[in-house]
């Protein structure tokens, strides 16, 4: 007779193998919900409530399509995304692509450490205190101590995201109404909610996630035997990822849209939920951004370093020394350098600089997926692991509404009369 | 002198100038006289499907527009075989091993050169030179070098000194090449952790059993552990038997218990024995970083018949530097050092030259305790004993040092992602 131990045997090997594989879709994710995104959801939920609450499954379900198709990449060729685009591409397409990548990434930082400055004003800590010491510290974590360890701690941290589902809790919603609003479509064409749901849009679904995640799933070494649960992990992580925002988006449209305020900022969002709905929503909304902003301040100029070198086939690695990978070194410290001062030192240009860059995430995203259809149907590349026909047909139809959504930014910004100011770029606030 | 970025796209025309299509790619075999791969066929695009047309029916291969010798019907297409190769296709782009400087690099361009009317694959342009030229930046580059006052930085690498990763072409580096081969394991050890997963696996696989061991034994336990992860048993242990015993019980430490009893099996009893006795004890212990592979013999021997018994039995020993005595219990009672050996006469009894006061550490002292004894007396190895003075095994310096002072690739090894 088998003891229960035993009949449960191969359950929990199976267990065993998810937990293994489990990481790069789940990190990914994480790192998603990062200082832009938070702020742009928190503004989505104080102008429109609840109102820009259904666009957020569509969204999930963008979201998982495109990962999975990059984690299947990842596993089946062992390459990185750069890699193949490399190596079936050729040098001009790679270093258009790449060139985007970094400044688009590098506007990223920026808003990583706005995020911090943002978050640590909430407990009283001027932003020129705070955003060197992080920028020092994320340098250093990196270079001088164990990558796998910083991961680990990032990713214990990443619970605190638990944090905004506690705000949206705290806030008291009434769930009946977020239920209906969630499945009920609107369509308004006032020119500010069209731009929200567009940065929605780009700041859920980013081009660095393709690139992080592959080469996470390259470097983990997952093989085909575990793409099964590699595909969980996709989906696991993606579902996480937009839930968290909806739950940010709920919190401040519970709570401030419900009281008519109006914020343009993260920190407005953490500030505003105190009265509202106590000091530990407030607390805690400010926390989950500092650790938002930290991992992915952390993570970004690190892994855009990575991508570029291995495109080019440069040294890399982050215990070489600075001879010996220059430009390794140059990209990720001046990522980091850049993106610290501009927040220290405001430019004047800035906001045209982010404005900027949201577009050229609207201009790349298509650009990184229709390269990745091709590579994913290529046979030589994939064998039968090319993509179905219906998955085919809803990658378009995504990679064709991406278009349309980045047109839409891009004629909001040409002629910003059109989207009524600049309640339309919520992102842009984090700087100010 | 030529580029294949530049070749590649230019018009092929018949011998009246008509348009066959366009240059898509070059074959090379590597399997000439020559150390260089010799152009032997050029791959036209054209609307109905690619075209192989051996090098022996093009005109002027260098040519702005490639003309060709006869008629596009009168051609018999070429016939790839196993040893020619894609030039565009399967090494433009991709990555290599640069051999001589140790390192994976990628493919910029290719350098032909016309020797005696053949073409040769010259060089393998890895420099930012390549990268500006095939982004039509070439003149910029050269302006560049010019304003400097000095030459581009070479960026360029023989081709000799150029391994083929094994790619999706499963044929070669299935035997490992010569130049594969000769590499110092510590070497291809680095080249492995700048390879993926997949590609250093199909690496490990075309090496023998004796240099893969000698290359695992170069890279630390956890990555050694997923190096071996998808490897079969068999392979496994037979890899096991090779190392020597400490190393081969630090990578099991690593493996799940069901895998590493399994392999355990598998193994030779003798081997076996000696790797669940040093798995027994904690790994950042005396116990747990020595070797058993060392050298004894009894007190009662003369000079010469310890060196006959060296001779022997010594092949597996990790050092004979030192010698160890021991009594007919195991116990250690004295050591001496090869130099001591050498220079006894031949008939002097071994107890009588050897040092019967000996530096030696306990199985359960630190792995720190054991790399201070060895630096404090300058040691090359120290013994390890049990309660009883009963001589278990040794640490060498290196491995004691290895826990201290990681070299600095192995610093590396922690990877980005995970």
């Amino acid at each position: 007779m088998k003891t229960l131990w035993q009949r449960l045997k191969p359950i929990r090997l199976r267990l065993l193998a998810l937990l293994a594989v489990v990481g790069p879709g789940i990190i990914t994710a994480n790192v998603d919900n990062d200082a832009g995104g938070i702020t742009t959801y928190s503004v989505a939920g104080a102008h429109y409530g609840y109102s820009l609450l259904w666009i957020m499954p569509l969204v999930a379900l963008a979201l998982i399509i495109i990962q999975e198709m990059s984690a299947r990449l990842g596993v089946f060729t062992g390459k990185g995304l750069a890699d193949l685009i490399r190596e079936s591409m050729g040098v001009r397409i790679t270093a258009i692509i790449l060139s985007l990548l970094v400044f688009v990434n590098l506007t990223n930082t920026i808003s990583e450490f706005a995020g911090v400055a943002a978050s640590m004003e909430v407990f009283g800590v001027s932003k020129y205190i705070s955003v060197p010491i992080a920028a020092v510290l994320v340098w250093v974590l990196i270079i001088r101590a164990d990558y796998k360890l910083v991961e680990r701690i990032f990713l214990v941290a990443s619970a605190m995201y638990l944090a905004y589902a506690a705000s949206g809790i705290l806030a008291h919603p009434d769930w009946g109404e977020v239920a209906r609003e969630a499945v009920r479509p609107r369509f308004s064409f006032e020119a500010g909610y069209v731009t929200l749901a567009v940065t929605v849009v780009g700041t859920t679904i980013a081009p660095w996630m393709q690139f992080y995640q592959q080469a996470s799933t390259v470097d983990k070494g997952l093989k085909p035997s575990d793409y099964p649960y590699e595909r969980i992990d996709v989906i696991v992580g993606a579902v996480f990822a937009v839930i968290i925002a909806a739950f940010i988006m709920i919190a401040c449209a519970a709570t401030l849209f419900a009281a008519g305020q109006r914020i343009e900022t993260a920190k407005d969002a953490a500030l505003a939920l105190r009265p509202l709905a106590g000091p530990y929503a407030s607390t805690l909304f400010a926390l989950g951004l500092l650790n938002a902003s930290l991992f992915s301040a952390a993570i970004l100029p690190l892994s855009t370093a990575y991508t570029v070198c291995e495109a080019f086939g440069w040294e890399s690695g982050v215990s070489r020394q600075f001879k010996e990978a220059p430009i390794f070194f140059s990209i990720y410290t001046v990522l980091i350098v850049v993106g610290a001062l501009v927040i220290l030192f405001p430019l004047r240009s800035l906001v045209q600089t982010m404005l900027i860059s949201q577009t050229l995430n609207g201009i790349l995203l298509p650009i990184i997926l229709i390269v990745m259809l091709k590579l994913v149907n290529d046979k030589r590349l994939m064998r039968q692991h090319v993509n179905g026909r219906v998955l085919n047909i809803i990658s378009w139809v995504i990679v064709i509404a991406l278009i349309g959504l980045t047109v839409i930014l891009v004629l909001t910004s040409l002629f910003p009369a059109l989207s009524g100011g600049a309640t339309g770029l919520p992102p842009l606030n984090t700087m100010m | 002198m030529a580029y294949l970025s530049d070749l590649i796209g230019r018009l092929v025309t018949d011998i009246d100038g008509e348009r066959v299509g366009r240059l898509k790619d070059i074959l090379a075999c590597i399997q000439g006289q020559m150390p260089h791969p010799e152009v032997v066929a050029i791959v036209v695009e054209r609307p109905g499907g690619d075209l192989i047309i051996p090098l022996g029916e093009v005109a002027v291969l260098t040519a702005p527009v490639i003309p060709l010798l006869k008629h596009l019907k009168d051609i018999t297409p070429y016939e790839p075989g196993e040893h020619d190769l894609f030039l565009g296709g399967e090494v433009l782009d991709k990555q290599i091993i640069d051999t001589n400087g140790v390192r994976v690099v990628r493919v910029n361009d290719l350098e032909l050169a016309r020797v005696d009317n053949r073409f040769y694959v010259l060089n393998v342009d890895i420099g930012g030179a390549g990268l500006l030229r095939r982004l039509g930046l070439g003149k910029m580059a050269q302006r560049i070098a010019v304003r400097r006052g000095k030459e581009p930085p070479p960026g360029v690498i023989a081709w000799h000194d150029v391994e083929l990763l094994p790619g999706d072409q499963a044929m070669r580096l299935k035997v490992p090449s010569e130049k594969i081969a000769e590499l110092h394991p510590a070497d291809l050890a680095e080249i492995i952790s700048d390879l993926s997963r997949t590609e250093s696996s199909k690496l490990l696989d075309s090496l023998d059993v004796k240099m893969l061991a000698d290359t695992l034994e170069e890279v630390e336990p956890d990555f050694q552990a997923s190096l071996i992860e998808s490897m079969p048993d068999e392979k496994v242990a037979d890899l096991l038997e090779e190392m020597a015993p400490d190393e081969a019980a630090d990578l099991l430490a690593e493996l799940p218990q069901d895998r590493s009893q399994e392999l355990l099996k598998l193994m030779e009893h003798d081997d076996a024995e000696d790797v669940m006795r040093l798995l027994a004890y904690p790994e950042d212990t005396a116990g747990g970083i020595m070797t058993t592979e060392y050298v004894t013999v009894s007190p009662e021997l003369t000079a010469e018949q310890a060196i006959a018994q060296l001779r022997a039995t010594a092949h597996e020993a990790e050092t004979i530097f030192y010698v160890y005595v021991t009594d007919n219990e195991g116990r250690l009672v004295g050591v001496f050092s090869l130099r001591e050996l050498v220079m006894a006469k031949p008939e002097t009894k071994v107890s009588e030259f050897m040092h019967r006061r000996i530096v030696s550490v306990d199985l359960r002292d630190s792995q720190t305790e054991v790399a201070r004894v060895i630096a404090k007396y300058n040691l090359l190895a120290v013994p390890v004993v049990d309660d009883q003075n009963r001589l278990q095994g040794i640490v060498t310096a290196d491995d004691a040092l290895d826990k201290i002072i990681p070299t600095a690739w192995k610093k590396r090894l922690p990877r980005m992602y995970h």
